[in-house]
């Protein structure tokens, strides 16, 4: 390794990114449900209490109720007729596959990667699967991703969404799979020392989301937000790792990206979370 | 001393003129300056034994008499202990994240701004190179330059700056004795002190650092930022640099920080320092290396692994070679080229050494150049404060700006240049430098004529 490689390695890790919080509005609030007119509003009354948060005055919280949309195209152009600012759903519309829990059912499936507005996915009103604290309020909310740092908007979201005086954990599994791949094929390089790195990438790895956390820690107090941040970051199976997270910390609500530049379907982990985590609600972005 | 025929002579300066060829197309022919040079050391001490122009002694040492091979004593083993001992205390130091935190509080104070950034990167090479070596202060402020221009989206101002910085080097080379191997090897052989080299360089080089960046920002077109909105998202920009984030322990920021401070003041007072006096600056820069060493006592090879032992190889064999050139007389042939130049005076005499320094510097090697001056100008009795001295100094220092060869810190540069794909050849680097290099050494010449 050159001196010059040395140092211009220090000067970027010394480069960190930095968190400005920018708080989202939500000025139209779309509700989606495949009920009757009657029974969606009286869910509707039951997200209000739950969505205090985002509930402005100025707030316009809008039914879209079974019977005003029968095709995944019907709903798309209801929903860039009313252009909201979030949709709250719940999977398997219009379907009873909300019985076997393998899948997202279409409509949210293309709901979720066709428009740019945030998804807030409710467990299934028929399928019992709601965990106890589920839709009740907000105060314990968790963000998760592969790759935390820079990614304001995740950070934006999940801030808001946690009551004053809740905690927001910043979540960032890094796949061990893929490490073990790269060290696998660092092992066969000989002019690389596998264990300096070993340990090196993975320090790394998981010190730039662990910097950043601490810049939102900052940001948040300097806002003088009444929110508490705290840090999860590891290196494990991702699924497993936000699974057990989830079941530990009894999450009220749980923030991640679906979307995927490189891909039409929803981000690979994203989906998989969404199939399995049906027990409390999901913000998916 | 043995008869020397003009044959013999003739022969070694064939030599010697070789290896500074060698030395002048050292990229093309793939070779470490230390290779080069160990060669033409070999053969030279073969030829030197064959004529007999060299046969070992035995000299007595603190009473005790030892036969010491003939390439020994021709070695200059003072200027030797203080490259090694700097190199390694500088090496060890930069691990306290020290050089690294200054460099990043500058980026910050300058808040994004592109001329600021160039005043305080333009300073910073010089006082870098100054307390570490010119080559370090490269690769430092070219590291953070290229990350900090591609963090603020002017990666296109990148070649200016990096030119800049590349001819700052040289400037900041001037400043204390120790700056550069010139100002030691010249520095010893006239026997000038720390303290009074850095009063009769400072002035210079305060002008020279000020006269460029002003010409460079003018020439590359940097500019302030003029529109609040711009002032805003450059600040931002640099914002996220977290200067701490080298620093692995505060303890030993503090102990380094301190250390750097200590070493400056013990280099400078060596002539003066009771008993230190005697043992030299050598010996100041290998006690501090060990000192920095005791932090990282069981891993302290790893430092002597870095040490730039083609660096050091090369010095021995240049002294040997010089020494050989001495006993075949070609130093006093050349001596007697130089003589009609000195014979011009202190003022003609010494503005036409500092040109023909600079030249010879600019195609080759600045430091087999001090090495024989020093040699050369030692036989003449010059006293300490002649201005001859000066113009090699000047002259050697400054003739570095001229091509991309003429010093290792502007092949640094250039390395960092095409790293970054920015296209720049021989020739445009001439083109580019080639202004800055004539007022520097019309500077240099003014000044050392009419004030030193």
């Amino acid at each position: 390794m050159t001196k010059l490689d040395q140092f211009e390695s220090v000067f970027k890790s010394a480069d960190k990114a930095v968190y400005t919080y920018d708080r989202p509005t939500f000025d139209r609030v779309l509700l989606v449900t495949d009920l009757n007119e009657a029974d969606a509003a009286d869910i509707a009354i039951r997200i209000r209490s739950f969505l205090t948060t985002i509930d402005q005055p100025g707030t316009q919280w809008e039914n879209l109720s079974g019977d005003a949309f029968g095709s995944v195209r019907g709903l798309l152009e209801s929903i860039e007729e009313r252009k909201p600012d979030l949709i709250v759903t719940y999977r398997h519309l219009h379907s009873e596959a909300w019985r076997w829990p393998h899948s997202l059912g279409e409509y949210l499936d293309v709901m979720t990667q066709a428009t740019s507005v945030p998804v807030l996915v409710l467990p299934h009103p028929d399928a019992d699967r709601a965990l106890p604290h589920s839709i009740k309020d907000t105060d314990r909310v968790m963000a998760i991703t592969n790759h935390l740092t820079g990614d304001n908007r995740l950070v934006d979201m999940a801030v808001t969404f946690t009551e004053p005086g809740g905690t927001c954990w910043l979540t960032h599994v890094e796949s061990q799979a893929v490490f073990e791949r790269y060290i696998d094929a660092v092992s066969k390089i000989p002019a690389i020392d596998t264990d300096v790195a070993r340990e090196a990438l993975a320090e790394q790895l998981l010190k730039e989301p662990r910097d950043f956390i601490a810049a939102c820690r900052a940001e948040i107090d300097a806002q003088g937000l009444s929110i508490k941040i705290e840090e999860v970051v590891v290196m494990g199976r991702q699924l497993d790792e936000y699974g057990e997270l989830i079941a530990k910390r009894e999450i009220d609500l749980l923030v991640l990206h679906t979307k995927d530049d490189d891909q039409l379907a929803m981000h690979g982990a994203a989906y998989a979370l969404a199939v399995e985590l049906r027990g409390i609600p999901l913000l998916m972005l | 001393m043995p008869h020397v025929s003009t044959t013999v002579t003739a022969i070694f300066a064939i030599l010697l003129v070789a290896m500074i060829l060698s030395l002048a197309l050292e990229e093309k022919i793939h070779a470490k300056k230390s290779v080069i040079v160990g060669l033409f050391a070999a053969v030279a001490l073969f030829l030197a034994a064959a004529f007999g122009l060299v046969r070992p002694e035995t000299v007595e040492i603190l009473g005790h008499p030892v036969t010491l091979p003939v390439y020994i004593p021709g070695i200059d083993w003072e200027v030797i202990a203080i490259i090694l001992g700097s190199s390694l205390f500088v090496d060890v130091t930069s691990k306290c994240g020290l050089f690294t935190w200054i460099a990043i509080k500058l980026t910050k104070a300058s808040r994004g701004d592109p001329l600021k950034l160039l005043v305080y990167y333009g300073v910073m090479t010089v006082v870098f190179s100054a307390v570490l070596n010119n080559v370090t202060a490269m690769i430092i402020v070219g590291a953070l330059s290229g990350v900090s221009l591609a963090k603020l989206r002017r990666t296109n101002q990148l070649l200016g700056f990096l030119l800049i910085e590349a001819l700052l080097t040289n400037v900041g080379g001037l400043l204390t004795l120790i700056s550069s191997v010139p100002n030691i090897i010249i520095g010893n052989a006239a026997g000038i002190t720390f303290v009074t080299f850095f009063i009769k360089a400072s002035p210079y080089v305060v002008v020279a650092t000020a006269v460029t960046i002003y010409m460079g920002a003018r020439l590359f077109g940097i500019e302030a930022l003029k529109d609040d909105a711009a002032k805003a998202e450059a600040q931002s920009l640099v914002a996220g640099f977290d200067e701490n984030d080298g620093i692995e322990s505060a303890g030993f920021f503090r102990f380094g920080t301190a250390m750097t401070g200590l070493f400056i003041i013990a280099m400078a007072s060596a002539s003066v320092t009771p008993y230190v006096k005697d043992l030299g600056m050598g010996y100041v820069a290998l006690t501090f290396a060990v000192i920095m060493l005791t932090r990282y006592k069981a891993t302290a090879d790893r430092f002597y692994q870095a040490i730039d032992w083609d660096l050091l190889a090369f010095f021995g064999c240049l002294f040997i070679v010089v020494n050989m050139m001495e006993h075949a007389l070609v130093l006093e042939l050349i001596g007697e080229g130089l003589k009609p130049i000195i014979g011009l005076g202190e003022t003609v005499g010494v503005g036409v050494l500092l040109v023909a320094s600079a030249v010879a510097s600019s195609v080759t090697d600045n430091i087999p150049l001090a090495a024989m001056l020093a040699k050369i100008l030692g036989g003449l009795g010059l006293a300490s404060d002649s201005p001859f001295w000066w113009a090699v100094i000047f002259g050697a220092n400054l003739g570095g700006n001229i091509t991309p060869i003429g010093s290792a810190s502007t092949l640094v540069a250039v390395t960092i240049i095409h790293k970054h794909k920015l296209p720049l050849s021989f020739a445009g680097f001439v083109k580019a430098a080639f202004p800055f290099a004539v007022l520097q050494l019309a500077m240099a010449a003014g000044y050392v004529l009419v004030v030193l």
